[in-house]
């Protein structure tokens, strides 16, 4: 479920994923959090990436960290430390 | 109020405007039609305050955003280009034959043509922002369906 943010770093998420082990509906999710449907949509199949608060709200609705639901997958090695 | 209701009172406020922009002209009161339509405006405004089942998220807020942005990129270009030739002849720089001898001279934006203009204008920045609303609605994924 790749994103973009709009700079070319592409956001995976596991929404999807929680959804189905929570046997949630997209439509019942996003009642959750006062969105519409469509935007969750949008989130899982990645052409939308949330806000840092809707993302929370998402983590927190399925009481995980955000970085469990969203995955920041910068394809760049980070540099080892000393290096 | 109930969002079904809200589009009728929409459907029933441009109807109004219609019939007001009517009888401003006929009236030859273009105040008349100024006034309804800032009250037109307000009404909206307040009506979709009272609206109970409608949900605007924070991707919806983004498409009129990024629409209203890229409208007025190409339309501050369209409307400037135009107001700089309106005022240069507003100006009416002396300094320059403007004619060669026996040549008409031809005036570009006559008070009528003006609104003509205008009037284009209007439709331009219209079509500009449901073209850019409909582009980034789709790229949002607005009409994607799902497996469920």
């Amino acid at each position: 479920m790749p994103g973009n943010t709009g700079n070319g770093t592409p956001m995976k998420n596991k929404i999807k994923v929680f959804r189905a082990m929570n046997d949630l509906t997209q439509d019942s999710l996003a009642h959750a959090i006062g969105v519409n449907r469509q935007t969750i949509l949008a989130i899982e199949k990645g052409k939308y990436v949330p806000s840092l608060d809707l993302a929370f709200k998402i983590a927190r609705y399925f009481k995980v960290n955000v970085e469990e639901v969203f995955i920041y997958d910068d394809e760049i090695p980070a540099e080892p430390a000393g290096a | 109020m109930k969002k079904n209701t809200f589009y009728l009172l929409i459907g029933c406020i441009a109807i109004a405007l219609v019939c007001i922009f009517w009888a401003a002209d006929e009236l030859h009161a273009p105040l008349l039609i100024m006034v309804a339509f800032i009250a037109a405006v307000a009404l909206i405004f307040f009506a979709r305050s009272k609206v109970t089942d409608l949900i605007q998220d924070e991707r919806d807020i983004k498409i009129t955003e990024q629409a209203m942005t890229r409208t007025m990129q190409v339309f501050w270009v369209v409307f400037c280009a135009f107001s700089i030739g309106a005022v240069v002849q507003m100006l009416q720089v002396p300094s320059f034959p403007r004619t060669l001898p026996g040549q008409r001279v031809v005036t570009l934006l006559s008070p009528r043509l003006m609104g003509f203009v205008q009037l284009g204008f209007l439709c331009l920045m219209i079509f500009l922002y449901v073209g850019f609303r409909i582009y980034y609605a789709r790229k949002y994924g607005e009409w994607d369906s799902d497996e469920e």
